[in-house]
């Protein structure tokens, strides 16, 4: 579907519907039609439960009638039982009425005995298989909401960073728990209770026609104004319902967002605003919520009011023909009625109520699938996002041995007007350590980024020995590429678990000998629980120091050909840094290596050493070419070695 | 386990308390109760008089007994009434009683009793199931009687009482989440505080109507209905005897399982809760994940979480379908055996079929009545569960100020560290008293190697965390007794880590003092080397930053919380590492700024880098939690095997 914005264009209208409807009636149709293929994975499941519940709805139907018939007809008026309803009831001959006219009092209540048993029966039967098919429902259900659930993380995860940037974390927890639940209601908004409601209401059309056909003239006489309700109604309920999910949505994110910065709103005194933002978007959220539902059981109660006026209408009219005794159409002769009277009014009472009950459901869930059509198009909004890095079509995974990187006049810009990069271009063998140098903002963190295919170039290329990195799969370049950050995350697991991190199958001594390599086994052994220590709330806190060496040691173990440091050491002292650097300068005799720092000191001994200006490459070689040229490298060094030799000079002194 | 903890386990008489302090939190909103319980009891009132009209029909009109001969008389209160409707013809009563239930279907949506010919004023929608969608509709819910205009003020009564509780707690709990000392937080609880704040908060709404409202109005149709049974059946008790043995088997059918759906339903929160959790943490983490290749493991993960979280809500299901189950036996026997009797009545003529109406409506409503009634302790052990996590929350210890605090007096000269010491959560010591004083006018520098308690040092100063023994000083006075804010707003902190919100460049560095004027933000930026990218951005100080800055580098992040530092203008400016991921360059002139910042300012400054800290008056270092070393560059580069001077000269050597 090339037609779909990329996740970067539909930025700006993601979570933003406001107060327009981007749906019609037609849409919502479209909508179902289209989730209908998310419950194809369970169509067995369906089918198998739809069995269950077919078999045990027509034994129940099958003895209820007769058991009903047998009610009416002999307990409360007398008449002898049928032979078929002899037999269920377990009862003689004698109740077949031979040579009576009508049961005696207690023969009635023998059969009333034996119904109210059956009867009970039944139930005991009924009630817990009834349960366990429900049981399976929810199971059915769930899973299709689990699929879908995943489906949408795994969409997120493909999402470049640039969308992640510019969206909320709340606003996707929202979509995943809160909208994509909506899945579950398809089969009821779409198949079993319409249809059913239909089915019932031509039903009582039908029969209610046989009676009087301009009772039944008015049964149908509901439909336009039912329609007209509907049909004003929709919009303004669909544009509830989305503003009432999107500013939840807005709530959500605040906590997220709020909770994760929180050292800063407590630094900065800022706790008070903070909840007065969170007062505001919360009583926002619930008056959205009220406007919505205020529609939703505005149009209930008038969808009642038509019922509840066609009801007493028609029973009015039905009373009076009664009262005369209102001549019968000839069809209905062999039911033995020949004219209105108290079974008759009953009989269509019943079937009229029921008619109009039928038309009343199915726009009370018309209603209601407004509210799964927004939840499921939030859903689509985020599954329908043209990821901005992905496989191509003919894209193949990136295996074998690597021998060299070349950044081809490179170019890349997060926006329109703002390159990032312009036409980068220099190569990297196996073995050697490429630095990455420059003032802040130059471009060396995009640059790596591009290796690693978060985002890819638009124009110019990286290649892997030669071939285009877009060539290849993105799960087998990252899986090839390890990075140790700069901002380093450590999630709440023992420290063996976040070294695994990235390779869940590594043995324990792989895990020691990456910690060596990053030169974290030292702090690592001298915890009490070691490498089963805790990280986290309740766990250890560890130095920013601590947890980059983690970090790097997690990258290191993930063994892959190449390894990207993005300013790991920053927190790290002198020292303990130059042990990771000799490390991992032995480590990685057989891989390539590329480093960012603003520490010279660190780069000294790198193979070769690209200074990044402004999105540039200013120069590049090594330590000992650059300082001979006397140009941009050379002025960086002086200027921080200007600094420790007075500092030095200050020792000496 | 993950999240900010919970424990386990709730008894009996702690549910009596969880439940007592729901009931508590229901005082603020006390005359809105008043107005939804009446409002409630008044959608009782159509009940009584929904059957009638429709007896009246058929008896006097479609079977044509004349008024005064059906053969149970009229109650008392309907006599005039009667009267009148005596002189009509049955037609004629036929267009009266019509005209009355057009009447009723205006005022209270009912023509009937039957269920499609009565209404309910209500706004469910479509959940899903587990617990947190479950939610949406707890969170507004509001429920009526009838329908109608009476039904629409209840139902609209009832839902802006619902939100505006939980509107009001929800605002609590967040406010008290913001209270929580600051290492409270970790990246795993935020999607559990996230949780609690939208989906557990619900069940305070949800415990209160059941102990205020539902039990008077269940209670209330119970005993209309069983009055009217007593009333117009005065010979036959069994039908209200029934509803009150119907009620007790519900409650008791219940009892046996309430503690199980008490744990159960504490399960699929926290289960729920975790899932949010590992969905909030893998997002808020995407660089990391991405990056680390670790969609697959993040994907398992929450796929996991998820799927728990529906078991459990199963679980709890299934608990329920138990409950019917073993009612069942005895409310079926006990409902047979009612039928049977009204079997009787009719089969031996002592009721008219108009009357055997009458009786089934009031028994429906009695059956109905008593188990809701009978439901309402097993309902509310659902409630119980979700308020254990609200109260949770509530109860943990949070910052708060001294009983008397005082205002911290305005910082003139120094701030002093005493015989701090300080001990991690798990035992370990990170401070082995530290005593500092940092001045007015000077740079302090801590140094030492990563995990000597150099961060832990600086969170004392605006009670981050607490001193285990030890004090904190301004000018000598204690902080202790100063009130957090007090203390707070002379402090501006610069974390390591730079944390900016999804706000605009201007917004995020305003933060920490609103009234900022255009020029002073313009000069902190400048100081903080921000100013030149700040207005390359597409709309300069006005450019929203996304989320997390997650547009602009590291470096550039680091810049913005430097100046955001700059902009507060307190009297104590606390960096730390804030030049790690800067270029030489932009580090000189942040450090010429610091010097010039620490005029009036007492300006402490976590380093590793030597051109950061050679420039400061005081660099004390620290090992292991004690400052070992202190004195400026020069006399500390003067002692012979210091440990300062051999870390300075490290990064000499590897530098030159």
């Amino acid at each position: 579907m090339s037609s779909n914005p990329s996740d970067v264009e539909t930025l700006a209208s993601l979570g933003t519907g406001g107060t327009d409807d981007r749906l019609s009636f037609a849409l919502v149709l479209q909508l179902f039609r289209r989730s209908t293929t998310l419950l194809v994975p369970v169509r067995k499941h369906m089918a198998l439960l739809f069995l269950g519940f077919s078999v045990a709805g027509v034994a129940g139907a099958l003895i209820a009638a007769p058991l009903g018939i047998a009610f009416s007809n002999s307990v409360l008026v007398g008449q002898p039982l049928t032979g078929l309803e002899a037999s269920l009831l377990g009862l003689g001959t004698e109740y077949l009425g031979v040579g009576t006219e009508a049961l005696s009092s207690e023969f009635r209540m023998d059969v009333a005995y034996r119904i109210l048993l059956v009867g009970g029966l039944m139930i005991a039967v009924l009630t817990p298989s009834l349960m366990g098919l429900y049981y399976y429902l929810v199971w059915i259900l769930q899973r299709v909401n689990q699929v879908l659930r995943v489906r949408m993380l795994e969409q997120l995860q493909r999402l470049s960073l640039r969308f992640h940037s510019g969206s909320r974390v709340g606003d996707a927890i929202y979509r995943m728990v809160q909208d994509s639940s909506m899945v579950t209601k398809l089969i009821e908004v779409l198949f079993i209770q319409p249809v059913m409601a239909l089915g019932r209401h031509l039903f009582g059309v039908a029969f209610v026609a046989l009676i009087d056909w301009r009772l039944a003239l008015g049964l149908i006489a509901c439909w336009p104004i039912y329609l007209a309700l509907g049909y004003y109604s929709s919009r303004p309920m669909r544009v509830g319902f989305r503003r009432a999910r999107e500013t939840t949505s807005d709530v959500t994110s605040r906590i997220q967002e709020n909770l994760s910065a929180i050292r800063v709103i407590k630094a900065y005194g800022a706790e008070a605003v903070m909840a007065e933002h969170f007062e505001k978007e919360s009583r926002t959220a619930f008056d959205a919520a009220f406007e919505a539902r205020y529609r939703f059981a505005i149009f209930n109660v008038s969808v009642f009011w038509i019922t509840g006026i066609a009801f007493a209408l028609a029973g009015g009219f039905a009373a009076s023909r009664a009262i005369s005794e209102a001549p019968l159409p000839a069809v209905l002769a062999i039911t033995g009625y020949a004219a209105w009277n108290f079974g008759v009014f009953n009989l269509f009472k019943e079937r009229f109520s029921d008619g109009v009950g039928a038309l009343r459901s199915i726009f009370r869930i018309w209603a209601n699938a407004q509210n799964v059509a927004i939840g499921l198009d939030r859903v689509y909004e985020l599954l329908d996002l043209e990821p901005e890095v992905q496989d191509a079509a003919d894209a193949v995974p990136l295996t074998g041995v690597i021998s060299g990187v070349r950044f081809e006049d490179l170019h890349f810009r997060y926006q329109a007007d703002r390159p990032a990069l312009e036409g980068i271009s220099f190569e990297a063998q196996v073995g050697q350590i490429t630095a990455l140098v420059g003032p802040t903002g130059s471009g060396k963190t995009t640059l790596v980024s591009l290796l690693l295919r978060l985002y890819d170039p638009q124009q110019g290329s990286v290649r892997i020995d030669g071939e285009d990195l877009r060539r290849f799969t993105v799960a087998s370049v990252r899986d090839r590429v390890a990075i140790a950050l700069q901002e380093n995350w450590l999630s709440g697991a023992t420290i063996r678990e976040n070294i695994r991190y990235a390779r869940p199958s590594a043995t324990d001594e792989e895990v020691r000998e990456a910690a060596r390599v990053a030169a974290a086994d030292d702090f690592i052994e001298a915890l009490p629980d070691q490498y089963e220590t805790m990280l986290g709330e309740r766990g250890a806190k560890l130095s920013t120091g601590q947890r980059q060496r983690i970090s790097i040691a997690r990258a290191v173990l993930k063994n892959t050909p190449i390894l990207i440091l993005d300013e790991p050491t920053a927190s790290l002292d002198a020292a303990t840094e130059a042990r990771v650097l000799s490390n991992l300068a032995r480590w990685g005799q057989d891989r390539m290596i590329f480093l960012i720092t603003h520490r010279l000191g660190s780069v000294r001994n790198a193979d070769n050493i690209v200074v990044l200006e402004e999105g540039r490459v200013r120069e590049s070689g090594s330590h000992s070419e650059l300082m001979n040229r006397h140009a941009a490298y050379r002025r960086l060094v002086d200027h921080e070695v200007g600094a420790n030799a007075r500092a030095a000079a200050g020792a000496a002194s | 386990m993950s999240g900010l903890g919970e424990e386990t386990g709730t008894s009996l008489r702690e549910t009596f308390a969880l439940l007592g302090r729901a009931f508590s939190y229901a005082a603020p909103f006390k005359a809105r109760f008043v107005a939804k319980y009446l409002l409630a009891l008044l959608s009782l009132l159509p009940l009584l008089v929904l059957p009638w009209p429709v007896k009246i029909i058929v008896d006097h009109a479609v079977l044509g007994i004349p008024i005064g001969e059906q053969p149970l008389p009229y109650p008392e209160i309907l006599s005039g009434v009667m009267a009148m409707l005596a002189t009509q013809s049955p037609e004629g009563i036929v267009l009266i009683l019509v005209g009355v239930q057009l009447v009723l279907v205006a005022l209270c949506g009912a023509v009937g009793t039957s269920g499609n010919e009565r209404d309910f004023a209500d706004s469910m929608l479509s959940s899903g199931h587990d617990i947190a969608s479950r939610t949406e509709n707890e969170a507004n819910y509001a429920l009526s009687l009838t329908s109608g205009l009476l039904g629409l003020i209840d139902w609209r009564v009832m839902i802006r009482l619902t939100q505006e509780i939980n509107h009001h707690y929800r605002t609590a709990l967040f406010a008290r989440l913001q209270r929580l000392p600051m290492t409270t937080f970790d990246d795993e609880s935020i999607g559990d505080a996230v949780f609690r704040v939208m989906y557990d908060t619900p069940a305070i709404t949800g415990g209160i109507y059941r102990i205020v409202v539902w039990p008077f109005v269940w209670g209330g149709l119970g005993t209309l209905a069983a009055l009217c049974l007593a009333t117009f059946f005065p010979d036959h008790p069994i039908f209200w005897q029934a509803g009150l043995g119907l009620m007790a088997i519900s409650f008791l059918a219940g009892l046996p399982f309430s503690g199980m759906l008490r744990e159960r339903h504490g399960d699929a929160r926290r289960e729920g809760s975790n899932a949010t959790a590992s969905l909030e943490e893998g997002l808020h983490n995407i660089l990391a994940v991405q990056s680390l290749g670790a969609e697959d493991h993040e994907q398992d993960r929450f796929d996991k979480d998820s799927w728990a979280s529906f078991s459990q809500y199963r679980g709890v299901m299934a608990i329920g379908m138990g409950i019917v189950l073993l009612g069942a036996v005895p409310g079926v026997t006990l409902l047979g055996f009612v039928a049977y009797s009204a079997i009787e009545l009719v089969v031996y003529g002592a009721i008219s079929a108009g009357d055997f109406g009458l009786l089934l409506t009031y028994f429906i409503a009695l059956v109905a009545a008593a188990f809701s009634f009978g439901g309402l302790w097993i309902r509310l052990q659902e409630n119980a569960a979700g308020l254990k996590r609200v109260f949770f929350v509530m109860d943990l210890p949070n910052e708060e100020d001294p009983p008397d605090a005082t205002s911290c007096p305005a910082l003139c000269e120094a701030v002093q560290i005493e015989a701090a010491c300080f001990d991690y959560p798990d035992g370990t010591p990170a401070l082995r008293g530290v005593d500092l004083e940092a001045r007015v006018g000077q740079v302090t520098a801590l140094v030492g190697p990563a995990g000597a308690g150099k961060t832990t040092l600086a969170y004392l100063i605006p009670r981050f965390v607490e001193p285990a023994s030890g004090r904190v000083c301004f000018d000598r006075v204690d902080t202790a007794q100063a009130s957090l804010a007090s203390l707070r707003e002379q402090i501006a902190f610069v974390f390591q880590e730079t944390q900016l919100f999804d706000a605009t460049v201007d917004e995020n560095l305003r933060i920490g003092n609103r009234e900022a004027s255009e020029a002073q933000i313009r000069r902190a930026a400048q100081i903080a080397g921000a100013d030149d990218f700040i207005r390359a951005l597409p709309k300069g100080y006005h450019t929203p930053l996304g989320r997390g800055g997650g547009r602009l580098s590291v470096g550039q992040r680091q810049r913005l919380a430097i100046a955001r530092g700059l902009v507060r203008e307190a009297r104590v400016l606390i960096l730390d590492e804030p030049t790690s991921a800067l270029d030489p360059e932009t580090e000189q002139n942040l450090v010429a700024a610091l010097r010039t910042a620490s005029q009036e300012r007492a300006v402490i400054v976590i380093a590793h880098r030597l051109s950061t800290i050679r420039e400061a008056d005081q660099i004390c270092f620290l090992d292991d939690g004690r400052i070992i070393e202190r004195g400026n560059h020069a006399e500390l580069m003067a002692l012979e095997n210091g440990a300062y001077r051999s870390f300075v000269e490290l990064q000499s050597i590897s530098a030159a």
